[in-house]
């Protein structure tokens, strides 16, 4: 069997703009099948790993992912925002794009608005989580799956968001743990997602 | 309160249970008094006396059909409320273990194995080992690697809100028994050190620990039965010990009458004393709140609990996240149910705590016809007052025999707001329900014609009043529709001019709308008739010998249909 027997995609494809400007360290897992799009640079810190199909448009503002984090399967990362707050509805001019700390893990179907959005480092934002534009995320925080941060929201470090927005602080105190389990799961990453860095290049 | 779910409640004969016996032996006025919102309750007595889906009672007998059970012994209906219920088996939900009623008695009714509940999210806590290190190894990489070399003190932690027990300074020194080692450390002598972990250990807090509910209870216990002990040879007139020669000497002395003052005021030397001491039970009330109010205002609103997290903890009184405990399973039974009358088990499921099947099962939808309401045109969102509307009402035969149905409503609807009911095929028959799927085809086919001839008809007359009275709407092979005009009446508060007004009736109720008053509810009386096999209890006494033998039998119930709300303008 050829790979031409495969089902085609009925959906039209991506209109093949301009690539996007990006800045990779050479150390980086990144998918052949990740999306990534936008004007702005998107840098990517060493050993970091990028899932297919995941979406990284930097649009509206640069994208910085740190070191050592897991992006996986349709994330969005600068996702245009969805809604701006009835207070502050200036909050949605503000160009700037995502930053995402060491260690943070997004896992499948997050979503970071774009707007000066910023992914502390270690957070876990959990499946399906939608963060909002200007949002900022403290260090080490655990976002359940499905959970929502509203957007210009700050959240301390070590905050757990659970159960319909419920909050309290993680006392586990195990990030040097964390950082330890993250490089080994890289490691896995790395031996199972081929990684072709030079197509966005 | 724009969507509105039509909705059909049957009512159990259970809810009469009370008006039967008062026509057999005495009869309780209390309870039959006529309330005055139903027009016939004055001749109570009577059968056709009209049933009030809106009265209090109703609530307890109304249930939608998919919860009622059928005894097919005494042939009636028998719902969740009436059923009597026996355990089969008790058993934990985490971790399905099934547990001896024996053990029930002297253990709890809390899973003695090690499942717990996380005491902020109600999750599932999980034993995991915490290293040499202080931090607890939560990640599956680490822990694979510890679980070759078990080592350290345990933690139950929870993986959804990453509560641990290390927060409570709770920590295990095996991973097996966890339930009795968290008993010792509640209740046990490590309560006071355990807590010391925490930094400043509130005197509240320590004491509510040291004297659980449990042991203040027996301590209290073995108290009082001293005292009763002491007390008893020589207590009041009231009981007599015959037995006990106190209790003798004392009537010896009533009879003599020599020394009755002084005997008198000797038993009230001996009188009981209450508990006074912390061994004895007794617990002052700390009404001294600083270290709460102090530890408030370090920890803030965070460190407290939320109503349902002391809700669910099993001993009360816990006011901050630190007196939080894990809390164990509860154990839950799976019960088969009897008929309250003639002792059949109408219901039994599997007793293997795995297995979900039911052994037997009797439900009421095998043999009352499902009734579904649809609109007979496109609905708006409210009724509008004072204009009619048509409902079509589908009867859905489960039966495999003919099934005569007649119907009956109260010309108006009970209550405040009457709106005006008219059923226009009161009565009809049902064709058997079969199995056979050349039916079902054959049923399509027809709906497809009766769709067709609908819409032409429909079309032809384009008016809303294509029923005819008498007349049954549409029928296939088991089901039948039928036609319900409903007159929806005003919800405006006016009083009646006061020439209309009867003498001695009473003042008309001009509060305002209660809740669900506005809700278009009829209450309708089935009658179902038709002839099936003979029952089972008859069929062992004539010995089988007639296998095909009919008899004519008889359903009657109440059920309430909701139409939908009347619009308040």
């Amino acid at each position: 069997m050829s790979s031409s027997n495969k089902r085609q995609s009925v959906l039209p494809r991506m209109p093949a703009g301009p690539k996007a400007p990006v800045n990779f360290s050479s150390s980086i897992t990144i998918a052949d099948s990740a999306l990534l799009a936008g004007k702005h640079t998107i840098n990517i810190g060493s050993e970091s790993v990028v899932h297919p199909r995941a979406r990284l448009d930097s649009a509206l503002g640069r994208i910085t992912i740190g070191r050592r984090c897991v992006v996986h399967e349709r994330t969005s990362l600068g996702a245009a925002p969805a809604s701006a707050p009835a207070s502050d509805p200036t909050i949605l001019n503000t160009q700037g794009g995502v930053t995402i700390g060491d260690y943070a893990t997004l896992e499948v179907g997050a979503v970071v608005e774009a707007g000066g959005t910023v992914v502390g480092e270690g957070c876990v934002v959990g499946i399906g989580c939608r963060i909002g534009s200007g949002a900022k995320l403290g260090k080490h925080c655990t976002l359940t799956p499905l959970s929502e941060i509203q957007p210009g929201e700050e959240v301390p470090d070590f905050t757990v968001v659970y159960s319909n927005g419920t909050r309290r602080l993680d006392r586990r105190g195990i990030t040097e743990l964390k950082h330890k389990a993250q490089a080994r799961q890289i490691e896995v990453l790395k031996r199972l997602i081929p990684s072709n860095p030079t197509k966005f290049q | 309160m724009a969507s509105f779910t039509p909705y059909t409640y049957i009512q159990c004969p259970c809810h009469d249970t009370t008006t039967t016996t008062t026509t057999t032996s005495q009869s309780r006025p209390a309870e039959d008094a006529p309330s005055p919102t139903s027009p016939h309750s004055s001749d109570d007595d009577d059968d056709d006396h009209n049933f009030d889906p809106r009265a209090p009672r109703s609530n307890y007998s109304l249930y939608p059909l998919e919860y009622l059970l059928w005894c097919d012994v005494c042939h009636q209906i028998r719902c969740p409320r009436c059923v009597a219920e026996e355990l089969v088996t008790i058993y934990c939900p985490n971790c399905l273990f099934e547990v001896a009623s024996s053990s029930l008695k002297t253990e709890g009714n809390r899973c003695t194995r090690s499942c717990f509940q996380c005491p902020i999210c109600i999750g599932p806590l999980a034993v995991q080992s915490l290293e040499s290190a202080p931090e607890p190894s939560l990640l599956s990489a680490d822990n694979a690697n510890t679980a070759t070399t078990p080592a350290g003190p345990w933690i139950l932690s929870c993986s959804y809100c990453n509560w641990n027990s290390s927060e409570i300074g709770v920590k295990f020194d095996k991973p097996q028994g966890i339930f009795a080692q968290l008993q010792k450390l509640r209740h046990g002598e490590d309560s006071h050190s355990k807590h010391a972990v925490g930094g400043d250990t509130s005197p509240t807090k320590t004491d509510s620990v040291a004297a659980t509910m449990k042991a203040r209870f027996s301590a209290m216990r073995s108290f009082y039965s001293a005292q009763n002990a002491i007390a008893n040879p020589s207590s009041g007139l009231g009981d007599y010990g015959f037995s006990s020669p106190g209790a003798l000497s004392r009537i010896m002395s009533i009879y003599s009458g020599n020394n009755a003052g002084s005997h008198k005021q000797k038993s009230k030397g001996t009188m009981t004393r209450e508990a006074d001491s912390a061994s004895e039970g007794f617990r002052a009330l700390d009404l001294d709140d600083s270290s709460a109010v102090s530890q408030l205002r370090r920890d803030g609103w965070d460190s407290t609990v939320i109503g349902d997290q002391a809700k669910s903890q099993v001993e009360e009184g816990a006011r901050f996240a630190e007196e939080l405990w894990p809390i164990p399973y509860l154990l839950r039974t799976k019960r088969s149910k009897r008929c309250p009358v003639c002792r059949h088990i109408i219901s039994k499921p599997e007793s293997k705590v795995a297995n979900t099947r039911f052994r037997m099962r009797l439900v009421a939808n095998t043999t009352i016809p499902s009734i579904s309401i649809k609109p007979f045109n496109p609905p708006p969102a409210l009724l509008k007052p004072l204009q009619p509307v048509q409902y079509l009402l589908t009867f859905r035969n489960p039966l495999f025999d003919e099934v005569k149905v007649t119907l009956a409503t109260p010309a108006t609807t009970p209550g405040r707001f009457a709106s005006r009911v008219t059923v226009l095929c009161p009565q009809f028959q049902m064709d058997p329900s079969t199995e056979s799927g050349m039916y079902l085809v054959d049923d399509a086919l027809k709906d497809d014609n009766k769709d067709i001839q609908g819409r032409r008809r429909r079309g032809t007359e384009g008016g809303t009043h294509q029923a005819e009275a008498g007349k049954i709407w549409e029928r296939g092979h088991n089901w039948v529709t039928i036609v319900v005009e409903v007159v929806p009446a005003s919800l405006s508060l006016e009083a009646p001019p006061a020439l209309l007004r009867k003498e001695g009736e009473p003042e008309p109720d001009l509060s305002p709308l209660k809740e669900d008053e506005d809700v278009l509810e009829i209450p309708m009386f089935v009658r179902l008739e038709w002839e099936g096999d003979v029952s089972h209890d008859q069929m062992s006494t004539s010995t089988g010998k007639e296998k095909d033998a009919r008899e004519k039998k008889e359903l009657a119930y109440w059920c309430t249909i909701g139409i939908g709300r009347i619009s308040q303008e």
